[in-house]
């Protein structure tokens, strides 16, 4: 490909302005004014409704439900005077983008609206809003997970992190010892409903429960020998294990199967199904890495490992994994959309490209419910797939 | 390579057995009764009319499924707890004691209180205008709750002692009970293993929705996905290898262009949007394109010959086929071409070359055994993508396959179905990748003999 920079400038200027429709969704589609007077008094309704939900200012007074029907002296509306779940049944039925719509002095639905006469354009808006929210925390969960197991694996291998047999023994039966006290007995016994309170009652029954264990096996004799924690091949099992799952038809299962569908549990299993991806490359990366000579220049002056590994050879490595995020942000918003295009996992007040794109089945001759999100995602996921692309 | 092949044989049971356990995991997390779903529909309607008849039922079934058993072969629980929680059938009715015995720590007290609702609740001597408040009161695990309901209920004679008990649950709370965790060794006799055992010999159960035995009705399923998945992956073969190679072979040329960029452009479109977009237009009067008979497999009529068999069967089945299975040509024509273009580069290439071959020959003879990798990743990947990646495109079309039977049951929370379903598709995935494994071995002796290399992603 000759013009791969244009290409890619590109690319990176479509991802980040669709990430700016994300962030400002609520000013660019809403049914409220952004700025205006009634009554003699200048207000913002949009910024109003982040204040009240923030907890930092108190609602307009009297509550205004239908802005459409106000009266203001003047007022500034979004772009799309529409938000995405509300229904206009004037304009109810499937209203195409050309055909007459009956929407008084505000703009048109430019893009059409759906059987209940949702305009189309803010449903876009607001489905950039998810798959952006998806496709970013679902590669930062697995960033997360990839980069801590990975890097141990590629950076140490298995003969690098040496201790006493007490040391990896009893922190491994020991903090497992003292997570699974912790759940059957202490969470009860302080009654921790909270998971903040839980969760720093299981982290610090892990560390207590690790310490002593490995206090106590350090005063027999066949624990005090050195060895080496194999952290490559665990992590190497682990991912070997978890390639065994077939990860979207658990995926499929387990989403149909919660009562209450809520986006992070989307998220958070996305992620956790591609942190496998992330690791495995970063190994690959960080096993290159380690035998440069600066790195053994680094070690020679007696920098720490855990130093080296975070200030000097992890930097090495970010921007090879920044590219493969892109491919995992592009896979990420994927599964989104296929996910609420079957309806499961994404709540259903909430419109996406995809649930946008399951309409239009039911009404085939609605092309632009099926045209214009199969557009926006195909665009972000080539944009995705364009940057992520390894040479 | 034995050892290798060894090693990796004796994975594949420890991959299975996790499986089974996350399998086990997702059935115990599912709500949804299945005792009260599979009881006889005679029986499951006396819950109004005749509770304790129904409780009398519910309880036999209960037993007869194995609901009556411990979950695993072990138990690590809280000393607090009796270790025979589990002869308490009804999970509502478990988790309301689990809660109040975690909450005061005095299972004895607690298990008075449950003894006396529950002989209250189904006895005839207390006024009928209570019995229903009693019955809600065994699903009740908040105690404050408990004590609000009972509150008002405090002038009645007969009710004196359930308030008592309730009293004696509240005051003579042992919290410090609580602090022990308990260990138990249940044996052979709990859910896991039967369940486990079942599903060995082959006993899959009934499905909750329908109650026809999952077997039958996965193996009807199965034929649909092989058909269409098996036509996919014949298509993919058939243009992808040629593809691949030629882009390779004429690297730069019109053809190698053409086809990187069509291919990266059919790599991006998400495939359920391409068959949204077939299914609307092409299968629909719409837009007067109905090019295709919409939805379904077709129905063949009685006597028809081979030839009309096979029109209706291939019309009903080119749309699908083609939206699985361009993706996956995207992906092996781009991967194989990739690597054909690294063999070529090769010094062999150049030898053969030299010896006179014609180009064709190089590339099909030999760079094509050598680049094969891609190929092989594909017929690893086939069996996971047989279930998971016709989910969607099932759908679209309406046909019946195992895609569309594992959304419906799922969302019907039709668990024996789909945990089937899961563990099938575990069994293949994990397989899939045994062979692939095997099949790089072969493919490339570096691999078996385990020398180290630069791993290649």
């Amino acid at each position: 490909m000759k013009h791969r920079n244009k290409w890619h400038t590109l690319a990176i200027w479509w991802l980040a302005a669709l990430a700016t429709v994300a962030v400002f969704a609520d000013f660019l589609a809403n049914d409220r004014p952004l700025i205006t007077s009634m009554e003699g008094e200048i207000r913002y309704p949009v910024l109003n409704e982040y204040g009240v939900s923030l907890g930092w200012v108190k609602p307009y007074t009297p509550t205004i439900r239908n802005w459409y029907k106000q009266e203001p002296d003047w007022a500034i509306w979004p772009p799309v005077p529409y938000a995405a779940g509300a229904s206009d049944l004037k304009n109810s039925n499937f209203r195409s983008p050309f055909a007459a719509q009956e929407t008084g002095n505000r703009a048109r639905h430019y893009l059409g609206t759906d059987k209940l006469g949702k305009d189309t354009l803010a449903g876009l808006i607001a489905g950039s809003r998810v798959a952006i929210f998806v496709g970013v925390g679902a590669v930062l969960i697995s960033l997360l997970i990839g980069l801590l197991l990975g890097g141990t694996a590629g950076f140490f291998g298995d003969h690098t992190l040496r201790n006493t047999r007490a040391h990896w023994w009893g922190w491994s039966v020991g903090g497992l010892l003292g997570v699974t006290y912790a759940v059957i007995s202490l969470i009860p016994f302080f009654r921790a409903a909270g998971a903040w309170s839980a969760g720093l009652i299981i982290i610090s029954s892990f560390i207590a429960g690790g310490w002593c264990c490995a206090k106590i096996l350090g005063r027999i004799p066949p624990f005090k020998k050195p060895a080496s924690f194999p952290a490559d091949s665990v992590v190497l099992q682990g991912v070997e294990l978890f390639a065994n799952i077939p990860g979207l038809v658990i995926l499929i299962a387990l989403l149909a199967i919660i009562n209450r569908p809520s986006i992070w549990v989307v998220v958070v299993v996305i992620g956790v199904l591609r942190w496998p991806y992330v690791a495995r490359f970063l190994r690959a990366e960080l096993l290159r890495i380690r035998q440069l000579p600066y790195i053994e220049a680094a070690r020679v002056s007696g920098i720490g490992r855990w130093r080296i590994l975070f200030a000097h050879a992890l930097p090495n490595a970010l921007g090879p994994l920044i590219i493969v995020s892109c491919f995992g942000l592009g896979a990420a918003i994927l599964l989104e959309a296929f996910l609420s295009f079957l309806g499961i996992g994404i709540p259903a007040d909430k419109v996406t490209w995809g649930s946008l794109l399951r309409q239009s089945r039911s009404h085939p001759s609605a092309w632009w419910l099926a045209v214009f999100p199969g557009t926006m995602l195909t665009l972000t996921v080539l944009a995705a797939n364009l940057l992520g692309e390894r040479d | 390579m034995i050892r290798y092949f060894l090693r990796r044989l004796l994975l594949l049971p420890l991959s299975l057995f996790l499986l089974s356990l996350v399998c086990f995991g997702l059935r115990q997390i599912t709500p949804g009764d299945p005792v009260h779903r599979l009881l006889p529909e005679a029986e499951s309607r006396q819950a109004n009319d005749d509770p304790s008849a129904y409780d009398r039922a519910y309880h036999r079934a209960a037993v007869t499924l194995g609901y009556d058993r411990p979950a695993f072969y072990f138990s690590l629980y809280n000393a607090a707890l009796p270790d025979t929680l589990h002869h308490v059938v009804r999970p509502e009715e478990r988790a309301m004691l689990r809660a109040l015995t975690l909450r005061y720590g005095n299972w004895e007290a607690v298990q008075t209180y449950y003894r006396e609702l529950r002989r209250l609740s189904y006895s005839s001597t207390v006024d009928r205008e209570y019995l229903p408040t009693l019955r809600r009161l065994l699903l009740q695990d908040d105690p404050a709750a408990v004590a609000a309901t009972l509150q008002p209920l405090a002038a009645v004679p007969e009710l004196g002692p359930l308030l008592q008990a309730f009293n004696e649950v509240k005051v003579k709370g042992r919290w410090g009970d609580l602090l022990l965790p308990a260990f138990r060794w249940h044996g052979f006799d709990n859910q896991y293993h039967r369940w486990a055992g079942q599903i060995l010999r082959g006993e899959l159960g009934f499905s909750l929705a329908d109650r026809r035995p999952v077997g039958p009705k996965i193996f009807a399923a199965a034929k649909v996905t092989a058909l269409l998945n098996g036509l996919a992956i014949l298509l993919v073969f058939l243009l992808a290898i040629p593809i691949g190679l030629y882009a390779a072979g004429y690297r730069g040329g019109w053809f190698d262009r053409l086809t990187t960029l069509g291919l990266f452009l059919l790599f991006g479109i998400p495939s359920f949007w391409l068959a949204t977009l077939l299914a609307n237009y092409l299968t629909t009067p719409a837009f007067c394109m109905d090019l295709f008979p919409s939805m379904g497999l077709g129905k063949l009529p009685a006597g028809a010959g081979w030839w009309s068999a096979l029109r209706i069967r291939a019309s009903h089945l080119f749309l699908p086929v083609i939206c699985i299975a361009y993706p996956s040509l995207a992906y092996v024509s781009r991967h194989l071409r990739q690597s054909a273009v690294e063999q070529l580069q090769q010094a062999y290439v150049k030898t053969a070359r030299l010896k006179g071959l014609s180009s064709s020959a190089i590339l099909w003879r030999h760079v094509l055994q050598n680049a094969s990798f891609p190929i092989i990743t594909l017929l690893g990947g086939i069996f996971p993508a047989l279930l998971a990646g016709s989910v969607l495109i099932e759908r679209i079309f309406n046909i019946p396959g195992m895609g569309q039977l594992l959304y419906n049951s799922a969302l019907e929370r039709d668990w024996p179905v789909v945990i089937t379903l899961v563990l099938l598709n575990g069994i293949l995935t994990a397989l899939g990748l045994f062979l692939a494994d095997l099949g790089y071995a072969f493919a490339d002796p570096r691999v078996r003999l385990n020398t180290p290399q630069q791993p290649s992603s």
